[in-house]
């Protein structure tokens, strides 16, 4: 297919077409308006179902629903409309169904403004609801991988019956880039067949009971060791990331994912040509976070930088991957404000010039 | 282009009627002339023409759209001074409405301060766009934005492109899929967009036909994967 210009918006929506998705609920947020435009137009087209819920409680709870049916569905929001969501994310974890929920950020707390932001890292990474349970978050930095992404969490969240974030900045959302969808994508697992589903019993199975509800002690924390038992499986085998520079020397490893990693590389190639090492480390999962990769990346550095649009989310995790090894400093920008090339850079050089203040308990 | 005293650009959403608005607007300013760019945009959240305030300030362009923290909700804000402008003969005007039929609703609401003025309607058109990939699919779009504006397109602007992947032969053919577009519509097209560095190439291979340079100014820092990306404000790009 020749490649097409889109806004993230709309290569999220089509790319959760071509994954075989035909039902979207939802409820409108700026700035993630053009998903649930563009699939009132196209899901008509494939046969899909579109509905504008009454809320995003509504529309977690139709997902909820379809799920459970067994079918491919999706739902879309923005960081207020992710929040109340989260009651709907604990039972799907709790229940173990698969649905994407894409979350393109806006700055906040509370309404906030419509913005990009990244500061939804911990509502995302460390579970927005009760319970023990977690969720995939992928994090994409161009229109493309957004596409990809999207299409990848679909395969994710069926293999592991779990929820899977897509987690986008605004400018993920809004910005306009080059598309390719490819024709000949193969799954990314072996999917099995979904027995489980909730689909009008016949006879010839066990009944199928979506449920999130044990009221006995004992047989709720089997369910939770088989959950965590899940977890452990995903953060051994969906760690991703992508590095620049790490091949080379460098003197200070910058950590940022999204927008802001591809800022970062601006500056950090803007750098090199003045002869100031610096490497990234960009996490495509958030969670699963790769630490081992941080960890063995920032050995070789004489410093770490974290870099988000947030007042400093990630940079918890990245502590923990780097365990006092290393003098950690942080920049981020909040209310919607973006990090420029040039800012980066200027951090750079402060945390080798000693101008910049390592961080301590973040 | 930009030769009557009302401009208006209308398309498709993301065709690029704001940067071929916010270019026109420049050059008339280059030229002498007064101008007010005045964004109806009350469509797309971000890469508004109120983005590149500071720069159309200081390059002699009127920019009239919501300021201070309106500048930045996501509300349907049109200002009482674009009924003024849209009667003021003393100055140019251009317009960058929002986006579809929906953005051109506003223009219906202005229908009686336009009418009289014989503004120009140029229509924005980029095939790679996902909802308009052919020549019935702009037809369609046009009729639509023609009926909500209540008014007619009187020209095409031809913006086929894909950003930094932009070949000539994209660009020459969405200008050939624009020809067609005029013609089932009976008008010209006035102009092809091209992005510097690409113009002359497009010069020659498309005679008879007003090659428009195009600068990009509003726009994300974070640019194409391989190439360097400008210095940056606060939130977006100008340069």
């Amino acid at each position: 297919m020749a490649k097409k210009l889109m806004k993230g918006c709309e290569a999220i929506g089509e790319a959760a077409i071509r994954a075989g998705c035909k039902l979207f609920f939802g409820y409108p947020i700026t700035p993630q308006n053009e998903i649930p435009e563009y699939l009132s137009h196209r899901l008509p087209q494939v046969g899909g179902t579109f509905v504008q819920a009454e809320s995003e409680v509504g529309a977690s709870n139709m997902i909820y629903g379809a799920a459970g049916a067994g079918e491919r569905v999706f739902t879309s929001s923005s960081s207020p409309g992710i929040s109340l969501m989260q009651e709907a994310v604990s039972y799907l974890a709790g229940a173990e169904l698969p649905v994407v929920i894409v979350n393109i950020m806006r700055a906040g707390p509370g309404l906030g403004g419509i913005l990009p932001s990244q500061a939804d890292y911990f509502q995302a990474t460390k579970g927005g609801g009760h319970g023990d349970f977690n969720t995939l978050v992928l994090a994409p930095w161009s229109v493309q991988e957004a596409a990809d992404l999207v299409a990848d969490a679909f395969d994710l969240a069926d293999y592991y019956r779990n929820p899977v974030y897509v987690l986008g900045d605004g400018l993920i959302g809004q910005m306009m880039e080059p598309v390719e969808f490819r024709e000949d994508r193969k799954p990314l697992k072996d999917l099995a067949a979904k027995t489980w589903a909730s689909t009008g019993w016949k006879g010839d199975r066990p009944r199928a009971v979506i449920n999130s509800l044990y009221l006995d002690a004992d047989t709720l924390e089997q369910h939770n060791r088989d959950l965590q038992a899940k977890y452990a499986t995903i953060r051994r085998d969906e760690v991703r990331w992508q590095g620049y520079g790490l091949d080379g020397d460098y003197d200070v490893l910058i950590v940022a994912y999204g927008t802001v990693a591809r800022v970062c590389l601006t500056a950090m190639e803007e750098l090199r040509e003045q002869g100031i090492k610096a490497a990234i480390l960009r996490p495509i999962s958030l969670y699963p976070f790769p630490y081992d990769a941080v960890r063995q990346a920032s050995a070789r550095a004489r410093a770490v930088l974290v870099v988000e649009l947030s007042a400093g989310q990630m940079i918890q995790d990245v502590q923990l991957a780097v365990a006092e090894t290393r003098p950690i400093h942080f920049h981020g920008r909040t209310g919607g404000n973006l990090v420029s090339p040039d800012e980066a850079a200027a951090k750079v050089r402060e945390v080798l010039d000693g101008r910049s203040q390592e961080v301590r308990n973040a | 282009m930009f030769e009557r005293r009302i401009t208006i650009v209308v398309g498709h959403f993301g065709s690029g009627k704001t940067e071929i608005a916010v270019n026109g607007a420049v050059r008339l300013a280059a030229g002498g002339t007064p101008v007010a760019l005045v964004d109806i945009d009350v469509v797309k959240p971000y890469f508004r023409t109120r983005e590149a305030r500071d720069l159309l300030s200081d390059l002699g362009v009127e920019l009239v759209a919501p300021a201070g923290e309106n500048a930045t909700a996501d509300l349907p804000i049109v200002l009482p001074r674009v009924r003024t402008l849209c009667r003021d003969t003393s100055r140019k005007v251009v317009v960058d409405a929002g986006g579809d039929d929906t953005g051109a609703r506003v223009l219906g609401s202005l229908s009686d301060v336009l009418a009289g003025q014989a503004p120009d309607l140029l229509l924005v058109l980029n095939f790679r766009r996902p909802f308009t990939p052919d020549v019935p699919s702009a037809v369609a779009m046009a009729r639509d934005i023609e009926a909500a504006a209540r008014l007619k397109v009187t020209g095409i602007v031809a913006n086929t492109h894909l950003m930094a992947e932009t070949t000539a032969d994209v660009i020459l053919d969405g200008l050939r899929m624009a020809r067609e577009t005029a013609d089932m519509l009976g008008v010209d097209v006035r102009a092809v967009a091209v992005e510097e560095g690409l113009d002359r190439e497009i010069a020659a291979a498309a005679p008879g036909v007003e090659v428009f340079p195009l600068k990009r100014i509003v726009q994300p820092p974070v640019g194409p994967m391989n190439l360097k990306v400008p210095r940056t404000g606060p939130l977006f790009v100008v340069r």
